[in-house]
């Protein structure tokens, strides 16, 4: 019975993992309409990030925040602007796609020139003390990412729902050219998402990185993983992002236990595909995917 | 840089090369992954190569000519196939040394057997290099058979007997991460391992860039795990050690493949103290008994004064080793035509003992160095250094209650 415990409590803190690095890529896809690629880059970027300065400043990870993020915003800014804002009125939209998978590759390319194929080690500075709650046992690192996942999509929701600026961005999502007619300025919204989804990464980068060692394909892994998650949680539903990401982290890791650490993947995508065919839409997500739903 | 300019860079520099050097010389190629992100190894490897070849043309080169170099950057299977045949076709080299990787390996091999070239692998692990019967492919360097082979046959002799247990009574998990490098050594620690008569009770594989191994080591801990092996890569070891700490799980003895655990960025990773005991198998490292590898020394010393640091792995060490060996042997031939190398490598026949790698050489059917080994080592006081076999050990293996 304590292990069953302890498996689901690991696959809840998997869950909150895999949350994190999600919700920036569902905000992406949900209001941008761009399915970006280079997710997972941003991830490993962030982590470098928090990794340098953590070492450099010999400051603790988590403050690190303070520049990782905002670091982010700009460089999915300016993703936005350069790379997708001129390929959005190309003839098919596919061609983002094919920009974004060049900006990972790009990436990924990057952080082998400047760090090597080493992995980089942000110090854990006590996050990977045990914590035990009864019988289970969690890491403090992994108990902070799992409630920081649910205070962003709290706040995230609070944002769209509440401010201005949030509904402009709820409105640009519903239908772009009647939004453009209230007088809003759509690209630049577009390119505010951007930033914010990106800067979301940026937030789980500095979480993520003092737990697991840092190398240039450290994004591989988290974006299949998060695309998996927002899909199944109805693609650009944030809350849905997080159940989904929910439901991922405990198939992971009861079929992890109960079924073999080789057949993990097959579970979780064999889940995935049966979701997929029974309900198109994901967990949460609606018929239209014009809307992003908080 | 792009592909195209790199191309046209190296061959530039080729050609000046090929200008500068003198009519008699000899030309071999030198099929590495130059960059990419196998870069960091496919150098070192290739270093051992130029440390061998500048020291048998210090000494009147080989039949009298020099040696010279020709380098092709094997960044991927289809550009290592492209610059086998340029290697082969423009530069008309004699033979080709590689190659590091063994997908390089096997996809550059092929173009060199259809021409009829010498092909000489020092350093690529996979069963598949020797295994396809090809006539122009020797390989001096051991393999991914010979890492099982080592890390059961030490489990037997070294680390049941420390820690005061029949071999047999040992409960014993084979973990590996699920691409070819992990599935083929795995393969080998279950069949050396039952042949051997220890108990395999768990297989497990696993993708190596996975982010979680924690319902693994559960799964490990139930079953009252003793010894485990784990054939990885980097994050996967560091990621096993720390979450295996993490829920308190602690076999008698971990035993790595190679990969990860050979590298001293893991070591830092997990910190020295939770890495201290780990075992491991890999090619001669440095921190071993030098008199089982006579000429350690010297290469290091030869390393140290080109190239300005101390060897940043074994891979340098086996590729001169290899290169060395072969050089030597065609000094003694009579020409550089294929067929005269062929027989050349049929005689070769050097005792274990006598290499600076320890191992000896002598070729089988399969063109597969039969003398080749791997060795026993252990992470000490953050430190690889070799614990087995016992003639080789540098410092004798801590387990149990020693």
């Amino acid at each position: 019975m304590d292990t069953f415990l302890q498996v689901l409590t690991n696959g809840l803190m998997l869950g909150g993992l895999f949350a994190i690095v999600s919700i920036g890529l569902t905000l992406i896809f949900g209001i941008v309409k761009v399915i970006n690629f280079a997710h997972g880059e941003y991830l490993m970027v962030g982590m470098y990030l928090t990794f340098l300065l953590a070492t450099g400043l010999h400051v603790h990870p988590y403050l690190t925040v303070a520049a990782v993020a905002p670091l982010l915003f700009v460089l999915g800014a300016l993703t936005q602007r350069f790379l997708i804002q001129p390929l959005m009125s190309a003839r098919d939209e596919h061609v983002q796609i094919f920009a974004t998978v060049g900006l990972s590759t790009a990436l990924m390319n990057l952080a082998l020139l400047v760090f090597g194929a080493d992995i980089a080690s942000t110090p854990s500075s006590g996050l990977r003390t045990s914590l035990h709650l009864g019988p289970v046992r969690i890491l403090l690192g992994q108990a902070v990412i799992f409630v920081v996942s649910i205070a962003l999509v709290a706040a995230l929701h609070w944002y769209l729902q509440r401010t201005q600026t949030g509904r402009a961005i709820r409105a640009v999502a519903q239908n772009r050219d009647a939004a453009q007619l209230m007088g809003i300025n759509v690209n630049w919204i577009y390119i505010l998402t951007f930033g914010i989804g990106a800067a979301c990464v940026g937030l789980a980068a500095s979480l993520v990185a003092p737990l697991y060692p840092t190398q240039p394909t450290s994004g591989t892994y988290f974006v299949l993983i998060a695309f998996v998650v927002v899909v199944l949680g109805g693609l650009g539903s944030i809350g849905g992002a997080f159940l989904g990401a929910m439901v991922i982290g405990l198939i992971d890791s009861l079929s992890g236990f109960y079924i073999g650490s080789d057949l993990r993947e097959v579970a979780v995508f064999g889940v995935f595909l049966l979701i997929l065919i029974l309900r198109p839409s994901g967990l949460f997500g609606r018929k239209n995917l014009a809307h992003v739903s908080p | 840089m792009s592909y195209r300019k790199a191309l046209t860079a190296a061959a530039a520099a080729g050609v000046l090369l090929a200008a500068s050097g003198a009519a008699a010389d000899v030309k071999f190629g030198a099929l590495y992954p130059f960059s990419g992100d196998l870069a960091l190894l496919g150098e070192e490897s290739y270093r051992g190569l130029e440390i061998a070849v500048e020291e048998i043309n210090a000494n009147g080169g080989v039949q009298g000519e020099q040696i010279v170099l020709e380098r092709g950057d094997a960044v991927d299977n289809n550009q290592a196939i492209g610059e086998a045949r340029r290697l082969i076709s423009r530069e008309q080299v004699a033979g080709i040394f590689g190659s590091y990787a063994s997908s390089r390996s096997i996809a550059a091999s092929q173009v060199a057997e259809l021409s009829g070239i010498p092909y000489f692998e020092l350093g690529a692990v996979a069963d598949e290099v020797t295994g396809r019967g090809l006539e122009w492919l020797w390989r001096t360097n051991p393999t991914a058979e010979h890492m099982g082979q080592l890390i059961v046959e030490m489990t037997v002799e070294a680390i049941a007997p420390r820690l005061n247990r029949d071999p047999g009574d040992l409960r014993i998990a084979i973990i590996h991460e699920d691409s070819s490098y992990g599935t083929s050594v795995a393969g080998h620690q279950e069949r050396y391992g039952k042949e051997a008569g220890l108990n395999i009770v768990t297989v497990q594989a696993y993708p190596a860039n996975t982010v979680d191994m924690s319902s693994l080591v559960l799964d490990l801990q139930s079953r009252d795990i003793d010894v485990v092996y784990q054939t990885s890569y980097q994050n996967d070891s560091v990621l096993f050690l720390q979450q295996a700490d993490e829920a308190g799980f602690k076999p008698a003895a971990i035993v790595g493949g190679g990969g990860g655990y050979s590298l001293q960025p893991t070591a830092d990773a997990v910190g020295h103290e939770l890495i201290d005991g780990v075992l491991n198998a890999d090619f001669t490292q440095y921190l071993v008994n030098t008199e089982a590898t006579p000429g350690l020394e010297d290469f290091v010393s030869a390393y140290e004064e080109r190239y300005g640091t101390f060897p940043r792995s074994g891979h340098s060490l086996n590729n001169y080793v290899g290169a060395k060996a072969i050089l030597q042997a065609l000094d003694e031939a009579d020409g550089f035509d294929p067929d005269v190398i062929a027989e050349t490598m049929a005689a070769i026949d050097i005792p274990a003992g006598q290499t600076a790698a320890g191992y000896g050489m002598l070729f089988d059917d399969t063109h597969q160095n039969e003398r080749a080994a791997m060795m026993g080592l252990q992470w000490q006081d953050g430190k690889l250094v070799t614990v087995y076999p016992e003639e080789a050990a540098y410092a004798p293996m801590r387990l149990g209650n020693e």
